[in-house]
């Protein structure tokens, strides 16, 4: 009997474990019927990081040839080549595979990608956003470097895994406009809650990876990948150490802060990278937001 | 008798205090790693005193800039690099061992300093433009690698070897500097 039930449950298991490894996921891919802008692409791309991230300065390699390390809890990822490379890089995918990775975080396979990749924020972008950031990524030429293989550790490098982590931890990024709140705060809502994944660093983030945004919202986290901590960035606090809105602006396209520092670590990859590109408006619409009262995740 | 005891004592203990300070300032740095917190510390101050001049937000003074600049200047290059002897992490050192891996970049960058600090000096004279738009590196697309290429050189002002500094308002030299600072610290030093 017992027995019996032992087997029962193994194949009960095994079967839930060959469900959950063929248990498809993302929505089904569908053209985008739109023209994208180049301009506004490769804004947007400045915007959200992709730059800053796939791109291994310190090394002096080819923009967005990936290779640069993350060293998270669960193991080691490397940024991938996103050229146009159609082997190594993204030269062979199509436009709605290139939508569903980074709005869904599935690839054209069908695999899930580590959190470590921030497409729940990017899941804010509009059909039109997307057709411009693919417009701009057409204009990177190939480089044939290949993606360096990630080395997590067991059990994170089981991939399916994620499909049970996006089940119970990925939620919609809150960019929605709030009623009353002038179109700077609005504007800059939607990219520091979107696709500037402000969060990423500055909330920290549960056993599973995954950001406690419900209780720790922009608290700062003291275990970021390589071992480096981020300040908390809520309002009262930016307040309480000498921040405003022109301040906050200012730093963020010069790096200089109101101590008179310099940002260093991810933050100055943040700037050197990202904001210090963005328009003065967009600049003040990210400080407006953060030095307000918001409800954000 | 007494009171040459009480004289003494007094003098051990002035001499321990001065010890203990210049010891234990930073956060008990000692030797090398002290000398060189010393002399971000001033460089620190320079810039916390000249940011509110560069944003408009107090009144402009050249003659402030110029000798805050030079506090810089005199801190930065060759001054800044022998303050690095390879290997020294004491604590509470900031200094990533990356520097002495890639010591060509990291000298490139503190002599980067140096000219753009002395470049802020001979433009104190020439007051803001306040343009706020686009740093010295470049645009969004295609003007100074500001596209999709990535960022100019490391993201330090990209050409200042090139350009007369002494010619450009100072808040744009400003920035520059801002930007080698920054770039310095995001590639070597720990952010804790």
């Amino acid at each position: 009997m017992c027995y019996r039930l032992g087997l029962a449950g193994a194949v009960i298991a095994a079967v839930s474990l060959a469900g959950l490894m063929a248990w498809p996921i993302g929505q089904p891919l569908t053209p985008l019927a739109l023209q994208g802008n180049v301009d506004r692409g490769a804004y947007l791309a400045r915007v959200s990081g992709c730059i800053a991230c796939h791109t291994d300065f310190a090394k002096g390699r080819a923009p967005l040839a990936g290779g640069v390390a993350l060293d998270t809890p669960f193991g080691t990822l490397y940024s991938p080549n996103l050229t146009t490379d159609p082997e190594h890089g993204i030269g062979g995918w199509s436009q709605a595979q290139f939508a569903r990775a980074v709005r869904e975080g599935v690839s054209p396979e069908g695999h899930a990608y580590y959190p470590a990749f921030p497409y729940s924020f990017y899941a804010s972008f509009s059909d039109q956003e997307i057709a411009d950031l693919w417009a701009a990524f057409q204009t990177v030429p190939p480089v044939a470097t290949p993606s360096r293989p990630r080395e997590m550790i067991f059990p994170f490098n089981q991939r399916w895994g994620l499909k049970l982590w996006r089940a119970v931890f990925l939620d919609p990024p809150r960019t929605e406009p709030v009623a009353g709140k002038s179109a700077a705060w609005n504007r800059g809502r939607k990219l520091v809650e979107g696709a500037s994944h402000c969060a990423a660093c500055h909330t920290a983030r549960n056993f599973a990876g995954a950001r406690k945004s419900d209780t720790e919202h922009f608290q700062g986290s003291d275990a970021l990948p390589g071992g480096e901590k981020s300040p908390a960035i809520d309002h009262l606090t930016l307040t309480t150490r000498g921040w405003d809105a022109a301040s906050l602006a200012y730093a963020l396209r010069t790096g200089i802060t109101p101590e008179g520092d310099a940002f260093g670590g991810s933050m100055g990859e943040v700037v050197l990278y990202g904001t210090s590109y963005l328009t003065e408006a967009d600049r003040t619409a990210i400080a407006t937001y953060l030095m307000d009262e918001h409800e954000g995740g | 008798m007494k009171t040459e005891r009480l004289f003494l004592g007094a003098v051990v203990a002035s001499v321990l205090a001065v010890i203990n300070q210049s010891v234990f300032a930073h956060g008990g740095a000692t030797g090398v790693v002290k000398e060189r917190m010393d002399g971000m510390g001033v460089m620190k101050e320079a810039m916390r005193v000249l940011t509110p001049m560069m944003r408009g937000q107090v009144d402009y003074d050249a003659a402030v800039v110029r000798e805050r600049s030079e506090d810089i200047s005199r801190h930065a290059g060759e001054a800044l690099t022998r303050l690095f002897p390879e290997g020294s992490l004491d604590a509470p050192s900031e200094a990533k061992p990356e520097i002495w891996q890639d010591w060509d970049a990291f000298s490139a960058m503190a002599e980067k300093l140096r000219v753009t600090a002395d470049g802020l000096a001979e433009a104190s004279e020439n007051g803001l433009e306040m343009s706020g738009e686009a740093p010295a590196v470049g645009g969004i697309m295609g003007d100074q690698g500001g596209s999709m290429m990535g960022g100019g050189m490391m993201g330090i002002g990209a050409g200042s070897d090139m350009m007369d500094l002494s010619q450009m308002p100072a808040d744009g030299v400003f920035t520059m500097m801002g930007q080698v600072c920054s770039a310095c610290h995001t590639r070597f030093r720990v952010e804790k």
